[in-house]
């Protein structure tokens, strides 16, 4: 028995050493960006290479797939709508919150975002709408809900996202129904509403870069499922553009950090934690991306124009008016993308 | 698909060097030679395809512990219509753009084997040249040129051609198609010119002095002779068309939808894995049917063709 605990110690000291690995989109990466992390990247300075070791992926999918196929992250970041296949599967485990600093800057909200069962499995760490953009110079009349999108007047203007999870949550929303609880008439009736979307499709968008250049170009009137972040650009290139605020809602996504399962090197998983939640490194990400942040304490610090943009100047209202991702089933997947193949192939 | 290829290649090799013997190898070496290939071949192609034909029979991605198999997929490609919808879409766009392709590369290809003379290889590396920048720039430049404020609409409105309410020209199925054939026009043009070029002008000559006129010994010499290339051409355009996913995306808009964005849906979004691999595997199956009538037609005419050498 000696022997075999010894033997465990000696495991984890050497696991210790290695550096921690976190699976990642690019461009958050802690070695060349500093600045969304600054307690850590202080602290580590020119050694962050050896403490930390990014392996990336291009979608939420990927990453999936990759945690399933067995890569030992420590960290993972992925949305909103993955995070209750990765409890499922038991790919991450619960976090201990006491260990963090930072965490009572995040709203309660917020927080509920991330637990399962109970227990906090994903710290809620940046997020953003879908939502419509308007280019106001070129439209008679600025849609104000999801419904309007079917309006005769933007025939072949509307550039749609071509996700299936999100042209459903769209279907429904516009519908008046609760996207995570149809029934099945309610999705043939989703599906109806897509298909009838047809007229005004100018295209299906699968690139944000064609968020900003389908507006821009004036090809696009309206871009439904557009991010913030588009509106941004535009607005800042000078085009006369608004972002909608539907009566229905905008559409929230939401992405934050799990801790892998079979992490042992649980001190510095903190450390990073705590670091990413940082009230001054969070409003460098805001202030940079036009993202929303999990610590609210940082919204000081971030630009007046991003706040507006964001919505989060009173936060009630933005609690009420957001409706956030909820996790899918594997189900619920295979589902909206049925529907959405047939929307999208019917003749 | 290897046939005609090797055809072309054997043929080049007769008419330029007739008395070229056949060269002997010693078994080590052919072994040290060909086993790469074989190893590649093995490794990146036939236990790929073993894999996809095993997933699409697997009820999830992962889980490789549980084996349990299960028809459910293919009963519910078979009473899925909208993927039947969209297999057909594709099938005739990879037809139109293949056809299409064919026809516009074969005078370029005719020009360049019998009338360019001293400049025929700088002709040959112009013609590739567009083929060495991104295939993904390329498309975007469509773009550009179909948009609404592009190069190709502004010439229409001020020629007087199309009205302000015209509708655009991107962002349907016609853009996915002249898009495509200018991409795969070098492809196309390259076997044709291959053919053509080594068309014995002897046996034109004779055609002229038997009281062919051009159009007449056009038609029965030289394009029967020319077509292992014309096939070949065909293939290569229909081939890599069907399965596109990155043209009708940018181009296509919703009536521009292939088969192949669906296969990426269902990978990365609905992370039916099972389902993809089915979709993939028609993908395979539909490119069998060309590839084996192609692969004897082209048995036949090199059958008709042999004779006319000796």
């Amino acid at each position: 028995m000696m022997l075999i605990s010894g033997c465990s110690a000696q495991s984890s000291a050497t696991a210790n050493d290695e550096p921690l690995l976190i699976l990642e989109w690019t461009g958050y990466e802690a070695t060349e960006y500093p600045q969304y992390f600054t307690p850590f990247t202080e602290k580590y300075g020119e050694n962050i290479n050896d403490v930390v070791e990014y392996s990336f992926f291009g979608d939420d999918s990927e990453a999936l797939a990759r945690m399933k196929a067995g890569v030992e992250a420590d960290l993972v970041h992925p949305c909103r709508s993955w995070w209750g296949l990765y409890v499922e599967d038991g790919l991450v485990q619960p976090i201990d919150t006491t260990r963090l600093s930072n965490w009572a800057g995040v709203p309660d909200e917020l927080k509920e975002l991330g637990q399962f069962n109970g227990e906090q499995y994903f710290i809620p760490w940046d997020w953003g709408y879908e939502s419509i953009l308007v280019r106001t110079d070129l439209v008679q009349d600025v849609p104000t809900s999801w419904a309007d999108l079917w309006d005769p007047q933007y025939e072949g203007r509307l550039s749609m996202i071509d996700a299936s999870d999100v042209a459903f949550i769209i279907g429904a929303l516009s519908l008046g129904f609760d996207p995570w609880q149809t029934t099945p008439e309610q999705d043939e009736a989703i599906k109806e509403q897509l298909i009838n979307l047809r007229p005004n499709l100018l295209n299906y968008w699968v690139d944000y870069t064609e968020t900003y250049d389908l507006p821009a170009s004036g090809d696009a009137w309206v871009v439904a499922g557009a991010w913030q972040d588009a509106y941004g650009y535009l607005l800042d290139e000078g085009y006369d553009v608004a972002y909608v605020n539907p009566e229905e809602g905008r559409i929230g996504w939401m992405c934050g950090y799990g801790i892998g399962t079979n992490d042992d090197n649980l001190d510095m998983t903190y450390e990073f934690l705590d670091a990413a939640l940082d009230p001054e490194s969070q409003a460098n990400m805001a202030n940079e991306f036009w993202y929303g942040v999990g610590n609210f304490d940082a919204i000081p610090m971030i630009d007046e124009q991003v706040i507006d943009l964001l919505n989060i100047t009173d936060l009630d209202a933005f609690f009420n008016e957001t409706v956030f991702y909820q996790p899918l089933t594997d189900a619920q997947r295979e589902q909206f993308s049925a529907i959405w193949n047939e929307v999208k192939s019917s003749p | 698909m290897s046939d005609y290829i090797e055809q072309i290649s054997t043929k080049t090799a007769v008419s330029a060097q007739p008395s070229r013997q056949k060269p002997e190898f010693s078994r080590p070496l052919l072994g040290s030679l060909v086993g790469p290939t074989w190893v590649w071949l093995v490794l990146f192609m036939l236990l790929p395809l073993l894999l996809l034909l095993l997933m699409t029979f697997r009820t999830e991605a992962f889980n490789w512990q549980s084996w349990e198999f299960t028809l459910k997929n293919y009963r519910q490609f078979i009473d899925t219509p909208s993927y039947h919808r969209l297999l057909l879409r594709s099938f005739g766009m990879a037809f139109v753009v293949a056809v299409l392709s064919v026809i516009s590369a074969y005078p370029v290809a005719y020009f360049v084997a019998f009338h360019a003379g001293r400049w025929r290889n700088i002709l040959i590396t112009l013609l590739i040249i567009p083929a060495m920048s991104s295939f993904l720039l390329r498309v975007l430049a469509w773009r550009i040129i179909l948009g609404s404020s592009g190069f190709l609409s502004t010439f229409l409105l001020w020629a007087g051609v199309m009205d302000e309410s015209a509708p655009v020209l991107l962002y349907t199925p016609t853009a996915v198609i002249i898009t495509l054939v200018y991409v795969w026009l070098p492809y196309a043009a390259l076997p044709i010119a291959v053919a053509l070029n080594q068309i014995e002008p002897k046996l034109l000559e004779a055609a002229a002095d038997l009281g062919a006129k051009p159009l007449a010994s056009f038609l029965r010499v030289t394009l029967p002779l020319s077509l292992p290339g014309v096939l070949a051409a065909f293939l290569f355009v229909f081939i890599p068309t069907l399965g596109e996913y990155v043209t009708p995306a940018l181009v296509g808009g919703p009536e521009g939808v292939m088969i192949g964005n669906i296969i990426w849906d269902q990978f990365s979004r609905a992370l039916n894995w099972p389902m993809g691999a089915l979709l993939s595997l028609s993908i395979l199956l539909i490119i069998l049917i060309p590839a084996g009538i192609v692969s004897l037609a082209s048995k036949r005419s090199n059958q008709e063709a042999v004779p006319a050498y000796e």
